[in-house]
């Protein structure tokens, strides 16, 4: 066997997905016209697959911060945050994001990947154990790998499951971090949170919370689902990232219980890659503004996805959870969902497509994400889409039903 | 403590429930390669044997488990 044996099974992949009509590295889209409009091969897209759950994108707000920051600072940092890459600004971004989130202290990243990958790298080390829900992101599972510490999974969502593996452990939960999402980013199902505090709490385990996608999103305050459920002086550690909800790019690491600061000198995914440059620290720190201010955009993003959950629940569609900005439709196969995405895309409407082994469970998705920005027309388009698409569907169940007969 | 036996038949006896003649898989057939079990079939066969067997299995060991012999010793280790 050669090492040039991985180039031929990816190609072989590659080409699976082409039979499906799938792009294996994702859509191109050619336009963005505004958070919620693009051009993807030559048609007008509403784009409902971009997690950009606030709509944050454009804000003129958002968009001067980072024209003028550009333009007194530069286009980027050239350095890591150690040497020459921290700025007064994000300086700044941290002190302003620790007091947003009721922090002791933050540490910002180039991107949400590599603040997991880092962090939990670095807060667990061989002889620790680090207990994860099988459904975790893959830079959590990456994190874990790095870290040499033993890892367990558990089924996802359960906080019985993760009873029964604390239990085993005794005495080693003194070592242990769980790790949990809030909202899971392929089926939009929202952990248990205060089970599985209530939990780890019990047996003495550390708790980091992933919140990628509800930060911005839920709490009154936008801090998120630890802020809806009254838990967040219960958790150890959260990381976050600035791709969704604040429309830039970023990730960071917070906690209310424990000074993170030192952590700065060992995480080696924050020492040794160049730090965000001005204009996305310029951004974000506006759309951290706004978030705390407008709870109107929360407001419009729920019922955007309430009605798109309602609508394609009645259209007969298996959804992956209850209403939430990500809405997963199950389908019965790759071809079916590569088929149904394609239509979709016809009739002006962008998802993301999900085929195994991307998803949970080797599901077949069809991603649909939520934006405030989102206008009640859109929202109507992007139904409309969907009434397509099961309307084919059940033609052709209608079609296979008669041929069994 | 179960037996390396015990834990032999029981991943069999798992396996038979994923893939077609599943109990008759050899203790030295490849999970993935001879089998044809995805990774994601190998996660959900070691929470199966963790239910059975009351244990925890830890997933950073999965890349020395080939066979279901080598399967079955290190459950066996576990109980």
């Amino acid at each position: 066997m050669s090492l040039l044996d991985k180039l031929e099974a990816a190609r072989s992949f590659q080409d699976q997905l082409g039979e499906l009509g799938v792009n294996a590295i994702g859509a191109t889209i050619d336009v963005v016209g505004s958070a919620t409009e693009g051009r993807i091969d030559g048609r007008r897209v509403v784009l409902a697959g971009t997690n950009n759950y606030l709509g944050l994108t454009f804000d003129p707000a958002c968009v001067e911060a980072a024209v003028q920051a550009t333009q007194n600072h530069g286009t980027g940092t050239t350095g890591s945050r150690l040497a020459n890459g921290t700025y007064s600004s994000h300086a700044a971004l941290e002190r302003e994001l620790a007091e947003f989130l009721g922090a002791r202290s933050t540490i910002v990243f180039t991107t949400g990947y590599v603040a997991n990958v880092g962090t939990i790298s670095t807060l667990a080390g061989p002889g620790d154990v680090i207990v994860l829900d099988a459904d975790s992101h893959a830079s959590i599972y990456e994190g874990a790998k790095l870290s040499g510490a033993e890892i367990y999974r558990f089924r996802h969502n359960d906080p019985a499951d993760l009873e029964k593996r604390l239990k085993r452990l005794g005495d080693r939960c003194a070592r242990t971090l769980v790790i949990v999402e809030s909202l899971y980013s392929m089926l939009g199902d929202i952990a248990p949170l205060k089970e599985f505090c209530e939990v780890k709490d019990r047996y003495g385990a550390h708790l980091l919370l992933d919140d990628a996608h509800s930060f911005g999103v839920m709490g009154r305050n936008g801090r998120g689902l630890a802020e809806e459920l009254g838990v967040e002086d219960q958790i150890d550690f959260v990381t976050g990232t600035f791709s969704k909800s604040l429309g830039s790019v970023g990730g960071w690491f917070a906690s209310r219980k424990h000074d993170i600061g030192p952590l700065r000198s060992q995480i080696r995914a924050y020492m040794f890659t160049a730090s965000s440059t001005p204009s996305v620290i310029a951004s974000t720190r506006t759309a951290l503004q706004l978030v705390s201010k407008r709870c109107d955009l929360r407001v419009r993003l729920w019922r955007n996805s309430a009605r798109v959950h309602s609508a394609l629940k009645s259209l007969g569609f298996n959804l992956g959870a209850d209403a939430s900005p990500v809405i997963a439709s199950i389908m019965d196969s790759p071809e079916q969902a590569a088929a149904a995405w394609q239509m979709l895309l016809d009739a002006g409407v962008y998802v993301n497509l999900v085929v195994p082994p991307g998803a949970p469970k080797n599901l077949s998705l069809l991603r649909c994400s939520l934006s405030a920005a989102h206008t009640p027309e859109q929202i109507d388009h992007i139904i409309d889409a969907y009434a397509l698409v099961a309307e084919r569907l059940m033609g052709e169940r209608r079609a296979a039903v008669a041929g069994a007969v | 403590m179960a037996t390396y036996e015990d834990c032999v038949t029981e991943i069999q006896k798992l396996l038979s429930e994923k893939v077609a003649q599943g109990e008759q898989v050899g203790e030295d057939v490849d999970l993935i390669e001879e089998v044809g079990l995805a990774s994601l079939d190998v996660m959900e066969l070691i929470e199966q044997l963790e239910d059975v067997f009351d244990i925890s299995f830890p997933i950073n060991e999965l890349g020395d488990v080939r066979t279901i012999g080598d399967l079955a010793r290190r459950v066996q280790q576990l109980t």
